[in-house]
Parts: C-alpha cells; sequence; structure tokens
C-alpha cells in the first residue's frame, strides 16, 4: 500500500507531462522579437548627495578639484589621460599619411569652423574640461587643473569662461555641492555648443536635447536617457568618438550595443542591414528643432554689414542655418580615409574634403550612413596651396584687427606653418555623422524615401549601376 | 548687400556639390557613354536593354517636367509627328496622328485593336452583344447612357458619349469606328442616327454631327506614356467637340505645341532641320501611376505634400469615389486628410505604392516579355518556368495594350481578361507567412480573400448612395457618403473611414472567398421605351424638376415642406406620396410611359490599399466571435425614396447571400455566414443542437442531484447495512494511467472546444492558442485510445468490456432496479466487483455506446473538421463544416453528460462516496463480497485503512 502512494503521484506528473509538453511545443507564437534592448541599459548607481560633504570656501577652482580628489583620489589622473582634458590622443597613423604622425586631436587640428585653437585659446578652451589653459605652457600634468564640474555639476549653478576657468560670478561652493552623474545639460555645454553656438558643428545635437520631447529623439525624449547611457563610461573614460578628430573606430558607440542587428519583424527590411546603418532610416532628418549650420564663408567677414546671428557676424563671416535638415548619404565604415592635418598641401580648384569618410560599395565593412556635409569658404596661402590657421580670437587676432593678413600671419607664429603673405579663400567640407534624434519605428524611412523615382538616394553616385530595389543589393550575386 | 547676394550665388554653387566630388564626376562620365548613336540599329539594342531595365526610364521620365531635360527618355529614338495623311505636322500645321507618328516604329493597329481601354465594349457591339464596357453599359454613377437605334428618346450619341466621358476614354475604338464597323468619318450626318447626332441641350432635340468637321478621336498615346499629359487641355478639347485636336492638345505645356485663341500652333524649336523632335523633348516612358491615376483615382506618390482628398461624389476619381481606395506611398499619418486619429495611423496608404510597385507591375501588359506567365491551367504542372518568351523587338513592335486585369465586380470590360493579373497569391505565398501563428492556414486562405484582412479599413470616405429620382439645382443625384462626418463635399470635412463589407467572391477558378467591398445602392426613374425599361434620360429628369433655374412649381409644392421656398437636401427625396405623384405626373407629362423608381445594389471591389502585417487585421476575434465582422452590417441609405427595395445588382462575381433590412428609416445590408457552407467557429451556432445538448447536459445533472438528494435523505433515515467488504487489486497500473490521461484530455478537450464554440464567454484565452491546444489534446486522446485498446486486446481484458449474451436484459433491468430502489435501501450490489468481471451490465453497455459510438463520431466528425483544410473535398462531401460542426458540438455536449453520469455512479460503487474514484487512483477497491466462503481472502478489511 504504501508503494502504490509514489506511483500515482509519479502517474499524475506523467500524465501532466504528457498533455503539457506537446501543448505548449505547438503552441502559435509571434514571431518573438529578438531584441531586447532595455537588457543593454546600463543601471547607474544612486548617487549620494555632497551637499553636506563639500566644504568651503574656495578661493580658485583648483581648490574644488583638490577637495574633490582626497575622496576621489584616482579621478583627476583618469581624466588627464582622457581625449576631454588632453585634446590629443596617442601617435598614430593618419589616413592619407605616411608612417607615425604626432599625437592629434583638438589641440593640433583645424576644422572649418573657428578653424584652429593655437593661438585663440581664450575662447576655445572655455570647453576644455580644465582650468587655465591660456598658452602652449599650459601644464597638463596638474591634477588640480581638472574640471570637474562642467561634468558633474548642476549647469544652473556653474558656467565656464575664458580660458576654461569659470565664469564670473559662479558660487565654487553651490557648483561643487551641487555635483552629480553627468546630465545631458553637462555634456551639452560644450557638444550642443561646438562651433561657437547652438547647433553650429553637429546637427544631430543641439540643446533642444536637454528637455526633448518625445519625437525628437526615441531615446533621450520618449526614454529620458542620459548621455551615459549610451556613451558608457568606465574610469572617466567615455566611449564614442566623431571623425571630425578622431581617425579610428575603437571604442565607438553602436545601435547594437543594445540593440539586435535584425531586429525588424519585416525580412526585407533586416535585409538592409547589412548594407545600411540603423541612423539611414532612424534619422530621417537632423536639426528637427534648432537650426544647425551648414555654410560658413569667412571670406566675408570683417565688413560692416547687417548682423544677424543666423546670416552674418563680422567677426565670422557668412553663414547659412538649415532646419530639418535631409543628410548627406555615403558609404562608411566608421573611419575616415583621410584627415587633413596643417600643412598638408591642396588642390584650391576644388573643394578640400578634411575628412572624407571611408568606405565604398566593395567594402563588406560599410554601410550607407546619414552625415552632416559643413561646407565652408576659408583662408589658404595661395603661394604655398595649403590652409592656414588664422588668430582669431587671440590678442591682436582678427576678431579685434578685422584684418587677414595679419591674423594669418599672426596665426602662422603659433602654428609653425610658415605664410607667404598671400592669401586666399577656398571651398572646405566637413562631414559629421548623424546619430542622434533617432526615431522609433513609425517616424523611420520607408522604401520609397529611397526607392523608385522619387529616393533620396543617388545610387550611381553610391556606386550602384542602379536602384537596387530593382537592379540587385551588393550581396545579390554572392 | 551685395555681399549677401554673393554669398548666395555662391552656396547655390556649394549645394550642387553636395554629392562626393569624386563619385560624382565619374557619373557624369558614365552617363555620357550611354549617349545615343544617331543610327537605329544602336538604338534599338539599347532599347531592349532598357526595356530590360525599365526602371531607368521610369526614374528619369519621372524627373521630366514641364522643363524638357537632356535624356529625359535617353533610348526612345527622336521621331516626327505626323498627321492622318502621313504629313510632318510641321509643315501642314494640322493635328497630330498618333496613329502616324507612333506608327512609324510600333504597330498601332495592332496596339489599338488589342486595347481595352480604347474599345471599351464597342467590339462586343460589332459581335451583335450587349456592351461588357462603358460604350454601351449604363453606369447608374454617371448615369447618361448610350442611345442605341430605336431609342424614341435620344440621351447620348455617339458623339454626345464621347464628350461626356473624355475623361475616362484614352480614344480609339468608339472615336474612330461605328458600331457596325465602318470608319465614323463615312457615316452620313443625321439627327435620326445616333451615331451621326448629338443632343441640343438647349433645344432637347437631336441635330446631326459632321465627323468630318470634328474629326475622329485617336487613341492617345500621350496620355499614358509621357510623364506630364495635359489631360485636362484634352478633356477640354473633346468637351468642345473637336476631337481632332485632343491629343494635341494633351501635349500643351511640354512646349512642343502651344494654344493660342486661333488654336495650337507647333513650336518648330521643339523639332531639328530635318522636322524631328529633338531628343530633349522626347519623354516616352512605361505608364507610370500618375498616368493611370488620370482616370481611375486618386493617386499621390509624392511624399513631402501632404495628400488632400476631392469631394468623395467626384466621379471623376473614379476607383477612389466609388471605394475610398487611394495609392499613394505617403504616411496617412503625414497627409493632409482631416481624419480622425491620424497621428496614430502610422502605415502608408498602400504598402505597395510604398514599396515601389507600379500599376503596370501587376497590371502588364498581357505580352511583355518579362511578365508574360503562361496559363497556369494549361502549363504541364511540372514546369516551373517556361523560357520561351516573344523577343523585345517583338514586343515593343506589337505591344499588346490588353493589360491584366483583376476580378472586379462592376467592371467588366474584356471579361475574357480576368484574373490575368498578378494578385497578391502570384507574388506572396501566404501560407509560409502566416505558418507561425495563424492556425488552419489553408483554410484560411481558401475561404478568406487576403484583401479581407489586409484591407482592414478604408480611410477616404466613399460614395453611400446615389439617389436619381431627385436632381439638384445643377443636375445631380442627390448623393451620401460613408466614411465621412458632413456630406464629403468639402475637403476639409472630417473623415473616419469605413469597414468594407465582406461579401463572397466567386474567383475565375471556381473557389469562393470572402472579400471587401464597397455597396452602393443607386435608385433611379424607368420607364418603358417600346418595350424595354430604361432610366429616365438626365435631360427628362431635369425638365421634370427644374424651370428657369429653380424647382418647378409643382415640385416645389411637393418638396418644400417646410415652406422655406427652398428645398433643401434633407427634403430632396421622395418620401411622401404627394412627392411621389408630383414627379410621376410631371414625367408622365414629358410622354413617358410607366414611370417607375428602381433600386440597384451594386459592390465595388476593393483590392488597393492593401496595408502591411502590422496593420492587417490579427484578432481571431474579429470574425471569430459572435459579433463578427464577417457578418458586420453596411448602412445601404440613410432615407430612401418610395420605400422603394433595392435590388444587388446581377452579373457580378459577388453573392449578396445576406438581407437587406430597414432599420430606423435606414436601409442596411448585413451578410450571412451559414449561406455557402461558412461555419465560422466562434460565431457559428445551431441553436437546436446548444439547447438540445444543454438540456440533456442539464438533464443528467438534475437526475444526479436528485438521486444523490435521495441517497443521502435514505441514509440519513436507515443506518448503513454492514456488508462483507473485501479489498481487491482492480485496477492494473497502467488501466489506470490510461483511464486518468483520458480523463484529463477529454475534461480538456471540453473546456477548450466550449471556448472556441463561445469566445465570447473566455475572452482571456487566446483563441489561436485554445485552437492549437483542441487539436494537439485530440492527437493526444487518439494515440491513448489506440494504445490501451492495444493494451486491451493483447491482454484479453477486452472482455471485460463485452456484455454476456445470456441474460444480458435481466441482468440489466436488475442493476437498474437497484440504482432506482435498492440503493435507497442500502441493499448490496447485486453484481459482484471482481477483476475479472469490474463492470455491471449497464457499464458495460454505457461504455460500448461511448468507446465505439461517442468517442469514434467525436474522433470522425473533429478530424473532418481539422481535414477541411487538407482535403475539403472530403470533407465537403461529408457536410462540410455546417453539419460537421454542429454535429461534433452536440457529441461533446453528451460527453459532457456522460462525465457527469459516471463520476456520480463512481460515488455508489464503495460504502463511501470516494471510494471507487480512490480505486482509481491505487488499484485498490474495497468491494462486497456475495460468497462469504471465498478462500483467497487474503486483505483482511482493517488492514486498508
Amino acid at each position: 500500500m504504501k508503494k502504490t502512494k509514489p506511483l500515482w503521484i509519479v502517474g499524475a506528473l506523467g500524465i501532466f507531462m504528457i498533455i503539457l509538453v506537446p501543448v505548449v511545443f505547438f503552441l502559435p507564437r509571434v514571431a518573438a522579437g529578438k531584441d531586447d534592448p532595455q537588457a543593454g541599459v546600463p543601471v547607474h548607481p544612486v548617487h549620494t548627495s555632497h551637499a553636506d560633504i563639500v566644504q568651503g570656501p574656495f578661493a580658485t577652482p583648483q581648490e574644488v578639484t583638490a577637495a574633490c580628489l582626497k575622496c576621489h583620489p584616482d579621478a583627476a589622473s583618469q581624466v588627464m589621460n582622457t581625449a576631454h582634458f588632453q585634446w590629443v590622443g596617442q601617435a598614430e597613423t593618419v589616413p592619407g599619411h605616411d608612417g607615425l604622425v604626432e599625437a592629434i586631436g583638438k589641440r593640433n587640428l583645424i576644422n572649418n569652423f573657428c578653424i584652429g585653437i593655437q593661438g585663440n585659446w581664450n575662447k576655445c578652451t572655455t570647453c576644455h574640461a580644465g582650468y587655465g589653459w591660456s598658452d602652449a605652457s599650459f601644464d597638463f600634468n596638474n591634477p588640480n587643473n581638472v574640471d570637474c564640474l562642467i561634468c558633474h555639476a548642476d549647469m544652473a549653478l556653474y558656467a565656464k569662461g575664458d580660458n576654461g576657468n569659470p565664469a564670473d560670478g559662479v558660487d565654487l561652493v553651490a557648483a561643487a555641492q551641487s555635483v552629480r552623474a553627468p546630465t545631458r545639460e553637462n555634456c551639452g555645454y560644450c557638444h550642443f555648443n561646438g562651433g561657437g553656438g547652438n547647433g553650429v558643428k553637429h546637427g544631430d545635437l543641439d540643446s533642444s536635447l536637454i528637455y526633448p520631447v518625445a519625437n525628437l529623439d526615441v531615446h533621450m525624449g520618449e526614454l529620458n536617457f542620459q548621455c551615459t547611457d549610451c556613451h558608457r563610461t568606465t574610469d572617466h573614460q567615455i566611449a564614442g568618438r566623431s571623425i571630425s578628430v578622431s581617425v579610428d573606430s575603437a571604442n565607438q558607440v553602436s545601435c547594437t550595443d543594445c540593440h539586435s542587428s535584425t531586429p525588424h519583424q519585416d525580412e526585407r527590411i533586416n535585409a538592409h542591414t547589412q548594407s545600411v546603418a540603423c541612423q539611414t532610416c532612424h534619422i530621417p532628418a537632423m536639426a528637427l528643432k534648432d537650426p544647425t549650420k551648414m555654410v560658413w564663408d569667412w571670406s566675408t567677414a570683417g565688413q560692416n554689414l547687417p548682423e544677424d546671428h543666423y546670416t552674418y557676424l563680422k567677426i565670422k563671416g557668412s553663414f547659412i542655418y538649415e532646419k530639418n535638415v535631409q543628410p548627406t548619404y555615403l558609404w562608411y565604415n566608421e573611419t575616415i580615409s583621410y584627415r587633413y592635418l596643417l600643412g598638408d598641401k591642396i588642390d584650391p580648384s576644388k573643394p578640400v574634403v578634411m575628412n572624407p569618410p571611408a568606405g565604398s560599395l566593395d567594402d563588406p565593412t560599410a554601410k550607407i550612413f546619414p552625415f552632416k556635409l559643413h561646407v565652408a569658404k576659408q583662408p589658404y596661402d595661395t603661394v604655398n596651396n595649403y590652409l592656414l590657421q588664422p588668430l582669431t580670437a587671440g590678442q591682436g587676432g582678427f576678431w579685434t584687427s578685422f584684418d587677414w593678413n595679419s591674423a594669418l600671419q599672426l596665426g602662422s607664429q603659433f602654428t609653425g606653418i610658415p605664410y607667404s603673405g598671400q592669401y586666399g579663400f577656398t571651398e572646405t567640407w566637413m562631414y559629421w555623422p548623424t546619430t542622434h534624434m533617432v526615431q522609433p519605428a513609425e517616424n523611420s524611412l520607408q522604401c520609397n524615401d529611397c526607392h523608385g523615382s522619387n529616393g533620396r538616394m543617388d545610387w550611381l553616385a553610391l556606386g550602384y549601376p542602379g536602384d537596387p530595389m530593382v537592379w540587385g543589393g551588393r550581396f545579390q550575386r554572392r | 548687400m551685395k555681399n549677401k547676394m554673393h554669398l548666395n550665388a555662391r552656396t547655390k554653387n556649394l549645394s550642387e556639390n553636395y554629392a562626393p566630388g569624386g563619385v560624382r564626376a565619374a557619373g557624369d562620365g558614365g552617363k555620357s557613354n550611354f549617349r545615343i548613336d544617331s543610327k537605329w540599329i544602336t538604338a534599338g539594342i539599347l532599347l531592349l536593354v532598357v526595356a530590360l531595365a525599365g526602371v531607368g526610364i521610369r526614374l528619369a521620365a519621372a524627373r521630366g517636367a514641364q522643363v524638357p531635360q537632356a535624356q529625359v527618355s535617353p533610348l526612345h529614338p527622336a521621331f516626327a509627328f505626323l498627321d492622318p495623311s502621313g504629313a510632318n505636322v510641321l509643315t501642314s500645321n494640322t493635328p497630330i496622328s498618333t496613329m502616324k507618328t507612333c506608327g512609324q516604329c510600333h504597330d498601332t493597329n495592332f496596339i489599338a485593336s488589342h486595347s481595352f481601354h480604347s474599345d471599351l465594349g464597342l467590339s462586343d457591339i460589332q459581335a451583335g452583344k450587349a456592351s461588357t464596357g462603358l460604350f454601351g453599359q449604363w453606369d447608374p454613377l454617371t448615369y447618361r447612357y448610350l442611345s442605341q437605334p430605336g431609342d424614341t428618346r435620344l440621351d447620348l450619341s455617339t458623339a454626345g458619349w464621347i464628350m461626356y466621358n473624355a475623361s475616362r476614354f484614352a480614344g480609339g475604338g468608339p472615336g474612330i469606328t461605328s458600331r457596325s464597323g465602318q470608319p465614323l468619318t463615312s457615316l452620313v450626318a443625321s439627327a435620326n442616327n445616333p451615331e451621326t447626332s448629338v443632343l441640343d441641350t438647349a433645344t432637347g432635340q437631336a441635330v446631326a454631327w459632321g465627323w468630318n468637321q470634328s474629326g475622329t478621336l485617336e487613341m492617345d498615346c500621350f496620355l499614358c506614356h509621357f510623364p506630364v499629359p495635359d489631360n485636362q487641355a484634352r478633356i477640354m478639347t473633346i468637351q468642345s467637340g473637336q476631337f481632332a485636336w485632343a491629343n494635341t492638345a494633351t501635349l500643351q505645356g511640354t512646349g512642343i505645341v502651344t494654344k493660342s485663341t486661333d488654336g495650337w500652333t507647333w513650336n518648330a524649336d521643339a523639332f531639328d532641320a530635318n522636322g524631328l523632335l529633338l531628343q530633349a523633348y522626347v519623354t516616352v516612358q512605361d505608364p507610370t501611376n500618375d498616368n493611370c491615376a488620370q482616370c481611375h483615382g486618386l493617386v499621390h506618390m509624392d511624399t513631402k505634400n501632404p495628400l488632400t482628398l476631392p469631394a468623395c461624389t467626384d466621379t471623376s476619381y473614379q476607383q477612389t469615389a466609388s471605394t475610398g481606395q487611394v495609392i499613394s506611398p505617403q504616411k496617412i499619418s503625414e497627409s493632409g486628410v482631416n481624419l480622425t486619429d491620424k497621428e496614430s495611423l502610422t502605415r502608408s496608404w498602400d504598402i505597395h505604392a510604398e514599396r515601389g510597385l507600379q500599376c503596370v507591375d501587376c497590371h502588364f501588359s498581357l505580352n511583355n516579355p518579362i511578365y508574360y506567365q503562361e496559363n497556369a491551367a494549361l502549363r504541364p504542372a511540372s514546369l516551373l518556368f517556361d523560357p520561351r518568351r516573344i523577343d523585345l523587338g517583338e514586343y515593343l513592335k506589337f505591344p499588346d495594350h490588353n493589360l491584366a486585369r483583376g476580378q472586379s465586380a462592376q467592371y467588366n470590360i474584356a471579361p475574357e481578361l480576368k484574373g490575368t493579373m498578378r494578385r497578391c497569391e502570384s507574388c506572396h505565398d501566404a501560407n509560409k507567412i502566416h505558418a507561425s501563428w495563424l492556425p488552419y492556414v489553408e483554410r484560411h486562405m481558401s475561404v478568406v480573400a487576403c484583401e479581407t484582412c489586409h484591407v482592414p479599413q478604408l480611410y477616404a470616405p466613399a460614395i453611400r448612395s446615389y439617389d436619381w429620382t431627385v436632381v439638384t439645382l445643377d443636375g445631380q443625384a442627390a448623393a451620401t457618403c460613408r466614411g465621412t462626418e458632413g456630406t464629403g463635399a468639402q475637403a476639409t470635412d472630417l473623415v473616419n473611414g469605413y469597414q468594407p463589407v465582406l461579401m463572397p467572391r466567386t474567383n475565375i477558378d471556381g473557389g469562393t472567398a470572402l472579400a471587401p467591398y464597397n455597396l452602393i445602392t443607386t435608385w433611379y426613374w424607368a420607364y418603358d421605351d417600346n418595350g424595354q425599361t430604361l432610366p429616365v434620360r438626365l435631360a427628362d429628369l431635369e425638365t421634370a424638376f427644374l424651370a428657369n433655374g429653380n424647382y418647378a412649381p409643382e415640385i416645389l409644392a411637393a418638396f418644400d415642406q417646410n415652406s422655406d421656398g427652398v428645398v433643401d437636401s434633407s427634403e430632396l427625396v421622395i418620401d411622401s406620396d404627394a412627392k411621389l405623384n408630383a414627379v410621376t405626373g410631371r414625367l408622365s407629362a414629358l410622354g413617358l410611359n410607366n414611370p417607375h423608381i428602381l433600386g440597384l445594389v451594386q459592390p465595388y471591389s476593393i483590392n488597393h490599399d492593401v496595408a502591411g502585417k502590422g496593420w492587417a487585421i490579427r484578432d481571431c476575434q474579429t470574425c471569430h466571435a459572435t459579433n463578427s465582422r464577417l457578418t458586420q452590417p453596411i448602412k445601404l441609405a440613410s432615407s430612401f425614396p418610395a420605400d422603394v427595395m433595392p435590388t444587388f445588382a446581377a452579373d457580378t462575381n459577388v453573392s449578396a447571400d445576406g438581407q437587406i433590412y430597414v432599420k430606423g428609416g435606414a436601409l442596411y445590408y448585413q451578410p450571412a455566414t451559414a449561406a455557402e457552407g461558412r461555419y465560422v467557429f466562434g460565431h457559428s451556432r445551431v441553436a437546436w443542437v446548444d439547447w438540445l445538448g444543454g438540456l440533456f447536459f442539464l438533464g443528467v445533472l438534475a437526475a444526479v442531484a436528485g438521486h444523490s438528494g435521495l441517497r443521502m435523505v435514505s441514509s440519513l433515515r436507515r443506518p448503513t447495512l454492514e456488508t462483507k467488504q473485501k479489498k481487491v487489486y482492480l485496477y492494473q497500473a497502467y488501466e489506470r494511467f490510461w483511464h486518468w490521461l483520458q480523463t484529463a484530455v477529454i475534461l480538456l478537450l471540453l473546456i477548450t472546444g466550449l471556448i472556441i464554440h463561445r469566445p465570447d464567454l473566455f475572452t482571456v484565452f487566446s483563441f489561436q492558442g485554445v485552437v492549437s491546444m483542441h487539436n494537439v489534446l485530440w492527437v493526444i486522446l487518439g494515440i491513448n485510445a489506440a494504445l490501451s485498446l492495444f493494451y486491451h486486446l493483447a491482454s484479453g481484458q477486452i472482455k471485460q468490456f463485452i456484455p454476456r449474451p445470456y441474460g444480458f436484459f435481466d441482468d440489466a433491468i436488475v442493476q437498474t432496479r437497484y440504482y432506482l430502489r435498492g440503493i435507497f435501501k442500502h441493499e448490496p450490489h447485486p453484481f459482484e466487483k471482481t477483476p475479472e468481471k469490474k463492470m455491471n451490465p449497464l457499464q458495460q453497455v454505457t461504455y460500448i455506446a461511448i468507446l465505439n459510438v461517442l468517442l469514434p463520431l467525436q474522433g470522425l466528425t473533429g478530424i473532418l473538421m481539422w481535414g477541411m483544410q487538407k482535403w475539403p473535398a472530403l470533407a465537403g462531401k461529408l457536410g462540410g463544416l455546417p453539419f460537421l460542426a454542429p454535429f461534433h458540438t452536440l457529441i461533446a455536449w453528451l460527453f459532457a453528460a456522460f462525465i457527469v453520469g459516471h463520476v456520480y455512479l463512481t460515488t455508489t460503487g464503495g460504502p463511501r462516496p470516494l471510494d471507487s474514484i480512490k480505486a482509481m487512483v491505487t488499484g485498490w477497491e474495497e468491494v462486497e463480497t456475495h460468497e462469504v466462503a471465498q478462500k483467497d481472502k487474503t486483505v483482511p478489511e482493517k488492514e486498508n485503512k
């Protein structure tokens, strides 16, 4: 009798399994989404309020840093190792140049916005994560020169001024007591205002992202992401880079950090992902709310024309700002095929592309990617045929003298690039990858936006024989 | 300022250079290699190459605007414009003849004689048949009709028909040839011949029409093959009676011809020294969606400018007005339509437009070698692809302009071509797409047209009713629209869209599937004319209703109910005898014999505006529910004239097997599912089956309740008699196992079956999940039953179930008597339960019935129901779902009743109610011993506890 008891339990279990297993096995299931992006979102530790920890008074911002370092002894050395502080990377090979090139970065590169920082530190280093960079002799090895507050203070209580020092009137104690993990406002203080104003450099980053509406960016708007949710940070090394200053793709942030590479329900759309970057369809347009600078013509600067922030400033020349801009599409393997370095010869009859994205139809790692193309006219040496970096904000520079010749002469003393005394203006292009202002599926591009007679892609320019919808894709014959 | 302008000019250059310079240069170089050699052979070869590419032309053509661009049609050679005599129009300054001009290379006679767009039914008339097309077939929406010889009243003569239908006739056919096959220009003008006269609207009299003066209307090649034809200029030219110039007018705006007050002048600058059109003006292309749109409906290929809707009664947008179909890749949310909940509608109007398909991809030229496929019914079954095609050169010379067409309910032109089109299943494998989630895929696909789920809703209004029994002051019918608030006449009216009605469509292959339709109901006056019934001419209708720009006094007196001097839209319906008599009297006074009102319901097929998977109907209970989408009524009219019930149009491929009914003064049509052998689980029920089954079940329940009540009462009255008991090992482990497995499966089958039967009562369950579970369960039941049968056969235990023939009835009576009387007196069971004979005679006969009748019947009906998808013919022969499903339900009720009785009777087995159930768990049961001196009594009573 006692033996039978377990037997019927076993029997009951057996019956249960015999029914359950096939029923579950054959249950119709909706194609399970392979995508679980939430799993990739980092969990931030709850921050301890520093209101009662930080004690003033602080006479100098360096004293604030010293106070921080008492409890966070490694923080400064970590920051000092980053591009945010150094403004250069390591010596490396640069596409289009032979051999190892000395470390490059914002410190010594030029762009087609404010052109270059050398000699113009007073204004440019407003966005340096340090204090007091006013000339070439700045001490990059002094831990107290690290600006902790720009990333960690409540930006309602902190601002930076000339040479990266706190702006006049900043209450250092209040700012230091407000520290916490960086918010969009911290990062945006510099990254939304690069190039000298809101939305100048990036078409996809501007101050509308501080309090973004849901349909401005699905991550920051609808989901209230902070920058560091995607730009993950270890030891103050923040992931992510841009081809405006970087030449490699190491430590890049990618959609696939969280999303599957084939997350769509539709097979046809998933088949696109080996040739089309996520950004291409999910960022149909940039500068959705605030306009971005598309064209900057330095050649008209210095004249007494009516001034307007969006069209003309005497110190900077003429601009064109555009809103809701359709990006330019190019093949891109996350690197560049060339970077203009000071002294590189140019052909003034053609636009100088300072950072052409690398990749082509034949490069299986490349994808069609959206870029903001910024076009400028900027000074060059008509005798030596290279671009020149003028002294602008610096002492006696163009912004006070309005004399190109002297500004270029002075600039060449800082850059070490000889100036012949003859200058002209040439067209330059810079590409800025578009990766923010991401739209959810409902607002992303659909087939006819690229394919067919009204499509936005220039298929021939991309190297296709014709619209791949009818001519076949690049992997068709493999 | 100067500087600013300089910058702007500069920026333009900059912007032009946005594309990467290097690549662009290469692209330009590549293009220049493509430039045409003037030699014909080269051109011909290149023509073939591009015909293959197809899209190249399309791309180029789409860019072609009014400003001629180089190489818009790079591979079409330059050509001369010829007049009907074959002379260059530049010298003769006459209208272009498309037949002569295009006929220089293409066989225009072949094209014109192979084009239903041109023929429009003329060839039917020539063959002595009733016309299947617009030329001769009456369309109650456009109302006016082609008069035939012998009609006493002329409505539309041939010339009148051409002018009236200018917007829907591509020329050729009846535009150049008479109904007897003669050139129209050879006919002698006569006011008495509907082919050579026209109705003078001022006098109401027919006057002669001279074809040599008007010229004839050749097929207009430019209308479909030029990117921006000026259809409006063409229509106006036709309506002014200048047929010969119509095709020339189509070229207005291209720069090839200009119009002045004197007429048209050919622009010599558009031609070279040899009189050939300059290459820059050669924009010949495959027809785009925009070309087709000119006559067929609203097409909006531009994604940048928001789409807006025309007035819903504007029948010049034929397809849109009649169904609400709009062809556009634009997201509905981005359109300019004032649409309820628009922001959430992030789907495109039509997914095929979104995905880059053109109308001609499905409605292709029937001998286009790219698309041509042999009729599947004629092709050897083993042949997947027949590579033998006509040569591209042959095709370009003889392109069949009969386009592949579908199986529309309303448009009957070229019926022999119905079903030649690429339909959903020509490109999509529905079985594969739906396999992962949709149970009974094959069954669904065979009875439900793809459109039913994939066109769940139209987002533009469509005509609901057209009441021609009255006319408005501007000579129109009193029309109403569905899918909009307000009249739908304004582009700003709030649009809600509508859900089409689902009706069985009989396909060319004989299959019947439910498909979506709009129903348009028309009422109109008819009269007897020489023994035939004709609609009252619009001219007569206007005479009856109107006088001096207002309603005639008699009409006004009858219709102006509130006496405000105006007949407003709510008054403009014949809803009283006074109105009816007023109109009848006025019509009779015109000499119309027996004027009476007829009503006609016409189904209009809905095949476009397809939605992708995310927007299609996917919830099973949309249809599998009491309020099923399949029987959702559609309103035919809010008010209708003289209580005339309309009838469904005959000769369509749509079966109107539902019913038209009046509710609250409005007219509705509700489809029925019961007809046509459709039984929809969760929706269809046979009431008497459920009543009978339910009553039987309740009866058993009541009997059990009564019996057990009596037992309880009796046990209170009489203490239990001590009977001799002994513990017997009755049930082997396997027997218990199969019994309980069967119990669980049958219970679950009953539960899942009930959910499938009445999903509206159990909405928490996923319908498709329950359906799948039901299917898995019956397979388990089948296997279990088969194994158990084997066990019983192999072990000989089968004998247990077989009643002894001798004295069976006596025994049964004894057992029955025990249940009816003995049990209350606590008499011992009449038959001893032993391992050799576990069952009493009643049990035996019950199980025989259950296992040999009910179970097999239930299995058989179930398998046949499942088999509707695999062997529909077999299941159909055995009654189909309408028989099988209710039968299955009835047996399920019997099973449920059996279980109640069976469980109850177990409580009668032992001294304690649960003894028998315990026995089926443990195998051991205490049974009464009738013979005390049993030798092998091994287990003492007490030990059993």
